[in-house]
């Protein structure tokens, strides 16, 4: 089948081209659904690659061996002295690597792969062998968005990314259908004959790139364009000088021009901006909104708005000049500024962690903890847990000299041990009203600074932390799970708040973010607190946002591992006072507590107190 | 082909950084904090072409100092024969990657000797290669924790100390360890993060001018490294004759109280832990001194060896906490 024939996707086609052009483009990122031929168009490709260009995939079950290379374990038997295996980035080198659902590859073999990558050479130094060989290659690789859980550094180790969106066009469908049966609807010949007229032409493109030069203004539109997306380090400025010049030489150009940065500016940057534009919304959707809920009230406007004032640069809609009648009919949008003063009690974890090590519990319980996924082999490990893969290999070199008349001799000294990654025990989600309701901003405040305490002190960074704002008509995740402190203040620094309540649609990513996580960690244990008033005033689909919440709610309470605590935002002074908060704790069977003892750390201590439960339950299993 | 050390545009605190230590070792190693693509990994790759040359006992596995410590094979030698033969030697950056195994590190039986001569060998580990040399850890905080262990325990002794597989061997592991690591990958452990005598935190570059700049140099290194390499060579051979010169200067340079006393001002008000901090910073504003052909430390290099030293070691706060401490190291270093 043919690369040209593939239909529609023209972008990604340019991406690939590119890469094939110039190989410090960087690889490419297809973003999409299951499904929509992200891997299908790229093993066709292949097809545009000049002969003996290595094109290997990685399978998700790679090991760490495997990947890079380790003891060749026949030949070392064999021969009584350490051989070595080369791994699969071996034959990458000058060629493609592709990973399929590469959100689904362990992280730390992605990130084996990317540190080689990014080096441009693999060093192994393992089991008495020193390895290091050229690896020079380009990754591309497939993703589920609704995973999207690659965080920030690793989504910048491509090149370029591409979205593949959903193709509703009939025509564009069929045609789509057609192409995936071949046997049904043979491929026309004129295809084939434009891939090899499109290979000819990255080869011509190849060839030009040693002569080609840069226009003026070329470097300041770059240099522009990468500073407005506020990126992270200067290898996009790279890869995206390397794309211009590859796209200069595809259009049988010899010098870069401004229209050829434009061209790949989207493949190059888009995965790369760390501060999204401003959203510049229309307002008129908001305006037809039903008047806020009564605890709107003019005086904690009035308090809310003094807020404002007392921190300028919290406040990015200027929205200073509006009245007050006015702002007490339009739900504002504001974006609070993470730095906004809340009194945080430090968390005191740690202590009690090492006094319950001391007393020998914690270690007695993990001695006998054979879960969690193998990932390497030690020299000291716990008793039982035998990697006999390493084992053997660690004997193997020695079995002429002990001479064992074909049967395997192991000594003592030989054993080796599963090291098992069990690094992640609690994922705290923060699900929190965004919403223009009253108290937004204390909430914002409030779950911001009980997610900077728990990534400061949770020791050994066992814990992530995962926060989810639901605001307008949409959850969003705005913290994907992260136990970097850093990450979390950069996620956090901006958070804007304004819009109607949809309770359920918050409910429901929290939902999937357990289930999800649930599967790509067992083990794992969640702690959901849900930071709201109860109410909800959008649902997702054609029923009232009660029942919507009230069915959600039922689901979440059968999610295994998962405990909830409900905050409970609702003006308790208020004139009318509903109870709805209360209401969904009962039905996700919840702790709860109100927003006013949230500020004296009650999150954090909650999370504590379930953690302490949990471990305690489990030595007494045990 | 490496960049030129010295073609690196801007991030002056981590060249700063790196080149200190070559002037004096004891400073105890550099730890580059920043995002991706900000040259961390190129600038210590690149150091070595500017690294000065040692001398060592010749034949010596690992590369023992004739005037220091010797290990126990050299002091055999010393016994037996009189005066150890010297080479010299330039200085290297031994690189320590990811999934390393213990054996590599510290050193194993070796292999091949055992079965082909029947006795026992110890073969050395990285550890020996990194004796007097940089050690560089790429994605430090991606380290495991028992190579952690390993590499803090040998760090603390100066001594590689082995005892497996029936070999029990001890040699001197005095190196100079350099890390890179970007913060959102997660952070180093505590004991780690002291062990590095300085800090440095590198960022992109925000000047459009400057950006340019790096973009041109790294393209006309992809082009033609060789021809760059020759373009850079005044630049690189003259670092190298100032960090030579700034060695030999070095113990000519004697602190006085004054300067002790403006050091322990800001550590005391700082209420840091410990008094790692307070040497650190004595001998780079001593070693900033040698390098600035000063004959004296004076209140600058106080103030630059203050951001190299202190940065990781003040006390991990809350953000908004931490920008009031930055601002209270800001007025503490205005004020001497």
């Amino acid at each position: 089948m043919s690369f040209s024939g593939f239909v529609g996707r023209d972008d990604a086609k340019l991406a690939l081209v590119l890469n094939a052009i110039d190989r410090r483009c960087g690889g490419v990122l297809f973003l999409g659904e299951k499904g929509c031929g992200k891997s299908t168009l790229a093993r066709r490709f292949r097809r545009l690659l000049p002969r003996g260009v290595p094109f290997v995939e990685l399978p998700l079950n790679a090991t760490e061996e495997g990947l890079m290379g380790g003891i060749d374990l026949e030949k070392t038997i064999r021969e009584g002295r350490r051989c070595f295996q080369p791994g699969i980035l071996s034959r990458a080198h000058d060629g493609f690597v592709y990973i399929d659902d590469i959100h689904l590859l362990p992280v730390e073999i992605l990130a084996l792969t990317l540190n080689v990558q990014g080096r441009g050479e693999n060093l192994v130094e393992k089991e008495g062998l020193t390895l290091r060989h050229a690896a020079e290659f380009q990754l591309l690789a497939s993703m589920d968005p609704a995973e999207n859980f690659l965080p920030p550094h690793l989504l910048d180790c491509f090149g370029m990314a591409v979205v593949w969106g959903k193709i509703t066009e009939a025509a564009q469908r069929a045609a789509i259908v057609r192409q995936a049966m071949p046997d049904l609807f043979p491929e026309s010949p004129e295809a084939g004959r434009r891939d090899r007229v499109l290979a000819e032409r990255i080869g011509v493109a190849r060839s030009r790139l040693a002569g080609m030069k840069i226009s003026a203004g070329v470097e300041d539109c770059m240099a522009g364009k990468c500073l407005e997306s506020r990126m992270a380090g200067h290898r996009g400025d790279v890869f995206l000088f390397y794309a211009a010049r590859a796209h200069a030489a595809l259009m049988g150009k010899d010098r870069v021009e401004p229209a050829d940065v434009d061209a790949v500016t989207p493949l190059v940057l888009n995965h790369r901006r760390r501060q999204l534009p401003p959203e510049n919304e229309p307002e008129q959707s908001e305006k037809r909104e039903p008047r806020p809920p009564p605890e709107n009230n003019p005086k904690d406007q009035k308090s809310a708005a003094a807020d404002r004032q007392s921190h300028p640069g919290g406040d990015n809609q200027g929205d200073e000049k509006t009245l007050p009648e006015k702002r007490e009919s339009l739900p504002m949008e504001a974006v609070f500024e993470s730095g906004e003063p809340f009194p945080l009690r430090r968390f005191h974890y740690r202590r009690d962690r090492i006094k319950r090590g001391s007393s020998g519990r914690k270690i007695k319980s993990l001695s006998r903890d054979k879960r969690g996924r193998y990932i390497r082999s030690a020299e000291r490990g716990l008793d039982g847990d035998i990697a006999i893969d390493a084992t053997v290999r660690a004997a193997a070199p020695l079995q002429r000299l002990r001479g064992g008349d074909g049967r395997l001799v192991i000594r003592p000294g030989d054993i080796r041990y599963k090291r098992r990654e069990k690094k992640v025990s609690h994922l705290a989600i923060f699900v929190v009203d965004g919403s223009g309701s009253m108290g937004a901003q204390r909430r914002m405040v409030a779950t911001k600074g009980a997610i900077q305490s728990l990534l400061l002190d949770s020791y050994q960074k066992r814990d992530k932390v995962a926060m989810i704002v639901f605001r307008k008509d949409r959850a969003e995740l705005v913290l994907p799970p992260t136990s970097s402190a850093e990450l979390a203040s950069r996620c956090l620094r901006q958070m804007p708040v304004g819009g109607r309540t949809p309770l359920s649609a918050g409910l429901l990513a929290a939902h999937d973010l357990v289930r999800r996580m649930g599967r790509r960690e067992p083990g794992l244990r969640f702690l959901v607190a849900l930071i709201t008033d109860g109410r909800a005033n959008h649902c997702l689909g054609g029923a009232t946002p009660e029942k919507e919440v009230s069915k959600i709610a039922g689901l979440m309470r059968e999610l295994p591992s998962t405990e909830f605590l409900v905050v409970d935002t609702e003006n308790k002074a208020g004139l009318i006072r509903m109870g709805l908060a209360g209401r969904l704790a009962a039905q996700l069977a919840a702790d709860y507590c109100r927003v006013e003892e949230l500020e004296s750390d009650r999150l954090i201590s909650w999370m504590q107190s379930k953690k302490k439960n949990e471990s305690e339950a489990e030595s007494l299993r045990r | 082909m490496i960049f030129p050390f010295t073609a690196i545009v801007g991030q002056e605190e981590m060249k700063t950084g790196l080149i200190l230590n070559v002037i004096d070792p004891s400073i105890g190693g550099l730890l580059i904090m920043g995002e991706k693509g900000t040259a961390k990994s190129t600038a210590v790759r690149a150091l070595a072409e500017l690294l000065p040359e040692l001398e060592a006992v010749e034949g010596c596995r690992f590369q023992c100092d004739p005037g220091g410590k010797l290990c126990g094979e050299c002091q055999e030698k010393n016994r037996m024969g009189g005066p150890l033969p010297v080479a010299h030697r330039k200085m290297r950056v031994v690189e320590l990657p990811l999934g390393v195994t213990e054996d590599r590190l510290v050193g194993t039986l070796d292999m091949e000797h055992a079965l082909q001569k029947g006795e026992k060998r110890f073969e050395p580990g990285l550890l020996a290669d990194a004796n007097r040399n940089f050690l560089y850890v790429d994605e430090v905080n991606l380290l495991e924790d028992h190579i952690v262990d390993l590499l803090l325990d040998s760090a603390a002794m100066g001594v590689n100390t082995v005892e497996r597989e029936g070999v029990s061997f001890t040699h001197p592991a005095r190196f100079i360890l350099a890390g890179t690591m970007n913060p959102e990958e997660g952070d180093l452990r505590p004991q780690l993060l002291d062990r590095f005598g300085l800090c440095a935190q590198v960022v992109s570059v925000r000047e459009k001018e400057s950006r340019m700049e790096i973009l041109r140099r790294k393209a006309a290194f992809d082009a033609d490294a060789g021809r760059m390499a020759a373009a850079w060579k005044k630049e690189q051979t003259e670092l190298e004759r100032r960090i030579k010169e700034a060695q030999t200067a070095l113990p000519s340079i004697q602190p006085g109280d004054d300067a002790l006393e403006k050091i322990v001002k800001i550590t005391a008000a700082l209420s840091l832990d410990g008094h790692r901090a307070d040497i650190v910073m004595m001998k780079t504003a001593r070693a900033l001194a040698a390098f600035r052909g000063k004959t004296a430390v004076e209140a600058g290099e106080i103030r630059d060896a203050a951001a190299l030293a202190l940065g990781h070691r003040m006390k991990r706060l809350p953000f908004e906490e931490m920008g009031a401490q930055a601002e209270k190291m800001r007025g503490l270093l205005d004020g001497i």
